[in-house]
């Protein structure tokens, strides 16, 4: 039975397999003091889903860590990570915080 | 017909959102107060040779059946290669998109723009979306 249990457990650990759908960067500044990180995430079973909102999770994130100021050099990545029958989308976002 | 009225349910059903793209640009907050806008556009996408396997496992002569199959291997080979999403018939339906925004935004200062390519699938049909949000800067 435990023999089962492990099999088992390596099987879902080794099939996280990590696709990358999209990377982008924009303009980086000059000063890199503030770095803010976000992340969105959902969790899909047999890939099916009907919606993409899980995005804006990512950007008000950024927007609330940065009132008032300015949001540059952001990169954002796309991912998916496939375990055994379920997916995670991930939007992974960083920038850099200026405030006058 | 029992046979179509199941996959037209299944289709139907299948209604599922696809995401192929995100790209999030520099967030501008001390300008202004920021009003959220968004503009989505989207073009009829097909895979023919789904379509044409589906009309094969539902024709009853043989010889029909024989004829749509080559014919879906023909088209499974014409639409080979990497791709996003399914095949549209139109190319352009994306250009104009920055003027749509442009008119939700009367100040015309945009800032947080989010580029986000994705799209609704039906089985062998979908929806291939561009879809621009951004806020304007009142």
């Amino acid at each position: 039975m435990s023999r089962f249990i492990i099999v088992l457990a390596s099987i879902l650990v080794l099939s996280g397999c990590v696709s990358l759908n999209s990377v982008s960067l924009t303009q980086v500044p000059h000063e890199r003091n503030n770095l803010i990180n976000a992340a969105a995430h959902d969790w899909l079973f047999l890939g099916f889903t009907s919606q993409n909102d899980f995005v804006d999770e990512a950007i008000n994130s950024l927007k609330n860590q940065c009132k008032g100021g300015k949001l540059t050099g952001i990169l954002t990545k796309h991912q998916t990570t496939a375990y055994v029958l379920v997916f995670k989308r991930e939007v992974i976002a960083s920038g850099y915080c200026h405030k006058a | 017909m029992q046979k179509i009225v199941s996959i037209g349910v299944l289709l139907l059903l299948a209604g599922c959102a696809r995401l192929d793209h995100v790209q999030i640009s520099d967030i501008d907050q001390s300008q202004g107060t920021l009003s959220p806008i968004s503009v989505k556009v989207s073009e009829f996408g097909v895979e023919l040779a789904v379509v044409a396997d589906v009309t094969s496992r539902l024709a009853s002569n043989q010889n029909t059946q024989k004829y749509v199959k080559e014919l879906r291997d023909i088209l499974a080979l014409i639409n080979m290669g990497p791709r996003t999403g399914n095949p549209v018939y139109n190319d352009n339906y994306a250009e104009n998109v920055l003027e749509q925004l442009y008119v939700q935004c009367p100040t015309g200062k945009l800032t947080g723009l989010r580029s986000i390519r994705e799209a609704k699938s039906y089985g062998p049909v979908s929806g291939e979306i561009v879809r621009l949000d951004a806020y304007c800067i009142l």
